[in-house]
């Protein structure tokens, strides 16, 4: 018997990131697995609120082009996960269906995850929400949606009877890439230093780019060689050894540095990673550079995983609106000072209605509250941002952000984005309570 | 010096929680860093952008620390009215730390 191994690739670190880099990784015939996190916090709480207007919607928008762009390695027999049903795995479901047909694609059976959406359960156990300060009924009218993380365990189950494309609704990240390796390593899911290491392996992975050079670059101290076009990562994994490392021919890098950045990243207690499948330790993981763009990973451990699983409430948080317009040369930071004044003022009557607003100016203060001194600029950016109870009152804000056009003097460029609001805030769920369900659909 | 000159940062979101990373390029001056990059020394650095707690990690396999600062989004990415709701920026403001320990450091640029 050969010994057991995988190799997977991450497809996907958020909801619009590029594909044709993914894609490029997939066709390489380097990973049997790739692995696609399409929701970042905020993501599943529009994604809601897309559903509650059009209940055939609420699902990842790029299944169409997904399903083409993958057709070759779905046909090769490569392996397909992703939380691409966001609030709505019925109709994503729906669309992959269609999008195999479409590409001539047979004999794939695919795997549905159903049973994160949990809002029925946060209301009627009236959950703490702790970051705002109140349990879940005592804003029941502005909650509009809850997600619970779900974990590792149905992407097994579904794997173990044959699917070859699974998708699901808030699956954690890691836990994308941690079914596949359980899965094919024989890894059991109570197996806490297997969880720790799979997990480790995921979370090198789940951001994408992140991890081959994406957000890292800082000339002249850290500078890589072609961050046109950065590679997706990609894991081997087998009894021995785990190694990350990148398609070659593309740009960025995998190496000590942009490992140990992505280790960290979104990290709390190092030693205690909460995820569904695991409470990992990474405090003693160590990273090491076996060649270019080559470095094996150890060290994880892991405990039991939590009790509870996080869930994601969304909340109705009203309008939210930003207006810019821009003033340069000399004085132009006391004109854009001016111009805020004379804003919060004509605003006054409208003040009940604004739950926050703030006025910032850009290259002076706009990112860290003025805690770094500088000179006078040649020119500043007055951004007024605000939360508003409600439409009438958000469209006061723009009005007044547009007619500083008529003064203080030389104010130009004038722009407004208005949305509506949703915050999403976390909470804790009892695991027995969310309740999941597989289904798999032969194509 | 600047941190900037010996060390290299990660900011990531959660909530209304920012974590921040920092590890050195040399391995030689792991110590200074744990030494010098003290909690009290970033929340000067940060000021009014945290009105939270700061706690700091240490990952001693990869020689890095990790503060973990509550509060410190403006009410986290959906509702925050700053500009970098992400708080992804905020990865440069700690290499702006001074670290008074000139001779003890070796900057990664000669």
């Amino acid at each position: 018997m050969t010994s057991r191994s995988i190799s997977i690739g991450s497809g996907s670190a958020y909801s619009t990131d590029r594909l044709d880099w993914a894609q490029e990784l997939a066709d390489s015939g380097l990973v049997d697995y790739m692995g696609f996190d399409c929701l970042a916090e905020r993501t599943m709480a529009l994604a809601q609120v897309r559903r509650l207007d059009d209940e055939t919607t609420g699902h990842d928008q790029r299944i169409p082009e997904l399903m083409r762009r993958f057709a070759g390695f779905l046909r090769r027999g490569g392996k397909m996960v992703g939380n691409f049903g966001a609030a709505n795995p019925a109709a994503a479901a729906d669309d992959v269906l269609r999008g195999l047909k479409l590409n001539g694609i047979t004999g794939v059976r695919v795997g549905v995850i159903h049973g994160d959406d949990v809002l029925d359960h946060v209301l009627d156990q009236d959950l703490e929400l702790p970051e705002m300060g109140v349990t879940a009924q005592a804003i029941t009218a502005k909650v509009v949606s809850a997600n619970a993380y779900i974990g590792a365990d149905p992407i097994v189950e579904l794997l173990d009877e044959g699917a070859q494309f699974i998708l699901g609704g808030r699956i954690a990240d890691p836990s994308l890439y941690v079914g596949p390796i359980a899965y094919e390593m024989g890894w059991a899911l109570d197996d806490w230093e297997k969880m720790g290491t799979a997990t480790l392996v995921a979370h090198l992975l789940e951001c994408g780019t992140h991890a081959t050079g994406g957000n890292y670059v800082d000339p002249p101290y850290r500078v890589l060689d072609d961050i046109v076009h950065l590679g997706f990562p990609l894991a081997h994994v087998n009894e021995d050894e785990l190694i990350i490392t990148k398609l070659e021919g593309t740009g960025g890098a995998v190496d000590i540095g942009t490992m140990k950045t992505q280790l960290a990243y979104e990290i709390h207690d190092p030693a205690a990673y909460l995820t569904p499948d695991s409470t990992a330790d990474f405090s003693h993981v160590w990273v090491e550079e076996v060649d270019p763009n080559r470095v094996r990973v150890g060290g994880a451990s892991g405990r039991p995983r939590p009790d509870t699983l996080k869930v994601l409430v969304g909340v109705d948080q009203g309008w939210k609106v930003v207006t810019e317009i821009s003033y340069g040369g000399a004085g132009c930071v006391e004109r854009a000072q001016l111009a805020a004044e004379v804003v919060a003022k004509r605003l006054e009557p409208h003040q009940s209605g604004i739950d926050e607003i703030r006025y910032d100016l850009h290259g002076m203060s706009a990112l860290f509250d003025g805690q770094l001194p500088g000179g006078d600029p040649a020119e500043v950016r007055l951004r007024i941002a605000a939360r508003c109870d409600d439409r009438e009152t958000a469209d006061a804000v723009a009005f007044e952000g547009q007619f500083l056009w008529m003064g203080p003097a030389g104010g130009g460029g004038v722009t407004t984005q208005m949305a509506p609001a949703i915050g999403v805030t976390p909470a804790l769920l009892p695991r027995k309570d969310v309740k999941l369900i597989t289904e798999v659909i032969e194509a | 010096m600047k941190l900037r000159e010996f060390a290299y940062s990660r900011s990531g979101d959660k909530g209304d929680i920012v974590n921040l990373c920092v590890f050195v390029y040399d391995d030689d001056n792991w110590e200074v860093l744990r030494r010098e990059l003290t909690v009290e020394k970033v929340r000067d650095k940060f000021g009014s952008l945290v009105d939270g707690e700061i706690t700091r990690y240490e990952l001693p396999g990869t020689k890095g620390l990790n503060f973990v600062m509550t509060e410190a989004l403006g009410g986290g990415v959906s509702m925050s009215l700053r500009t970098d709701p992400h708080g992804k920026s905020y990865q440069s403001l700690i290499l702006e730390i001074d670290i008074d320990a000139d001779e003890e450091i070796k900057p990664h640029l000669g």
